[in-house]
């Protein structure tokens, strides 16, 4: 028979065990998910990093794309579309035979008139119509690689301040979602391999130094700049 | 040799990653409220604005006539007199009433001046756009659009700087991430399978999107 304080004591033993059996499983899944993350969303990133490079250097001309686009317009005649602005640029789209996500270029439409951009990577296509004359004239603007990849980059359906942006089109959702993908996974890849580097104590130094050298130097940036200047 | 290379490499991946964490959260945050735009709730319609009217301004001759950079300069003499500091955003001149509006923006702060050439007075309007904001304009700064004028303030151009460092590290991290792997004999055929589920899913959704 064991005595109380030796029962304790191995009740004690035994969530210490647990404690640290949780805890290997938990440091050798973080380091497995931190590369399953990555390689699976290495394109992904690749892709937002490089077009990312590119949005921030605009006069770079290898990577030139709106004087380069093939541009043609044609006329057709239309049925005109009836419903409310989203279900009248649907129907026209139908007859049209476009597909991506509708924008709205003109804040009030004229009467008489109904005016949208239907756009998706590498193609933007202004559509005017006429309902009088039932005839649609749209615009076809064909972009090359590049401009596919500027717009990816940019291209969630949406846009700050502007309730009339929402997503209309499925795979706007659905290439927003990997963007949301390539977020998440980046968060998590950061906290664990904060984890992970915590874990080395000989390391800690040293990382505290890049860390604290990166946080510092965006903190200024994201709070410091509006309190200092 | 290979041992040496491998830790200096392993090394290299954890300092140069954990100086970006900050910046890659910042984008990656960003993101998702740029994604999302309701899911952070809007601080600078609803933030009063502070307004002053500062008189007697000293505005340079035909300061409506500059352009682009020149232009720019002239008005941070302006902004000058005013203790004002920022990113010109954009210039623009109402002939008519001989005024010149243009906002100067910071992380997390916006202000529009509004001067009236003839009256040598300025309009300043002063409102913070707090923290959402602050990190979706650090996203999409420098960025594309007004390139005759933008990075017209030195921290611009810094934050530019390191943005691209952020991405050129990143390439790094990436590659080395990727020998680092490799290296793992037992997580080969997962990682292979995972990076190949990446590229398919990548091609796929571009092709349908795209195409």
């Amino acid at each position: 028979m064991s005595s109380l304080p030796e029962i304790a004591s191995q009740d004690s033993q035994a969530k210490k065990t647990q404690r640290r059996k949780f805890l290997d499983v938990f440091e050798i899944w973080n380091r497995k998910l931190h590369f399953y993350i990555g390689l699976y969303l290495l394109l992904f990133l690749w892709l937002f990093a490089f077009t990312g490079l590119l949005l921030n250097h605009p006069k770079w001309r290898f990577a030139e794309f709106w004087p380069n686009r093939k541009q043609w317009r044609i006329e057709q005649t239309i049925r005109p579309p009836v419903g409310g602005d989203l279900e009248k640029a649907n129907d026209l789209m139908r007859q049209l035979r476009l597909r991506g996500e509708v924008e709205w270029t003109v804040g009030r439409q004229q009467p008489g008139h109904f005016d949208f951009r239907v756009q998706r990577p590498g193609h933007v296509v202004e559509v005017k119509t006429d309902f009088g004359k039932g005839i649609a004239t749209v615009q076809h603007n064909e972009l090359n690689a590049w401009g596919v990849m500027h717009v990816l980059h940019t291209f969630s359906g949406v846009r700050i301040g502007d309730a009339r942006m929402q997503r209309d089109w499925s795979m706007t959702s659905v290439w927003s979602a990997f963007m949301d993908a390539v977020a998440v996974g980046l968060t998590l890849m950061v906290l664990s391999s904060l984890y992970m580097w915590y874990g080395l104590k000989l390391k800690r130094r040293l990382g505290l130094l890049a860390l604290g050298l990166g946080l510092l130097s965006c903190l200024f940036f994201v709070v410091g700049l509006r309190l200092l200047y | 040799m290979a041992k040496a290379f491998y830790v200096f490499i392993r090394d290299l991946h954890l300092y140069f990653g954990l100086f970006i964490s900050p910046f890659v959260l910042v984008f990656a945050i960003s993101t998702l409220v740029l994604n999302h735009p309701g899911l952070a709730p809007e601080k600078s319609g609803q933030a009063p604005a502070t307004e002053r009217i500062a008189q007697n301004v000293e505005i340079p001759d035909a300061l409506e006539r500059l352009e682009g950079r020149e232009q720019v300069r002239a008005l941070q003499g302006i902004m000058g007199q005013l203790g004002i500091s920022g990113e010109v955003g954009f210039i623009r001149y109402i002939p008519e009433e001989n005024r010149i509006i243009m906002p100067v923006l910071k992380p997390g702060q916006a202000i529009t001046l509004d001067l009236d050439l003839a009256a040598r007075q300025v309009k300043v309007q002063r409102r913070s756009t707090g923290l959402r904001d602050a990190l979706v304009y650090l996203h999409k700064s420098p960025g594309p659009h007004n390139v005759a004028v933008r990075g017209n303030w030195g921290y611009t151009r810094l934050w530019g700087w390191l943005a691209d460092m952020t991405i050129y590290l990143l390439f790094f991290i990436s590659i080395s991430g990727i020998y680092l792997w490799f290296v793992l004999k037992a997580e080969r055929k997962i990682g292979l399978v995972l990076l190949g589920a990446g590229a398919v899913s990548f091609a796929t959704v571009i092709y349908v999107i795209a195409a």
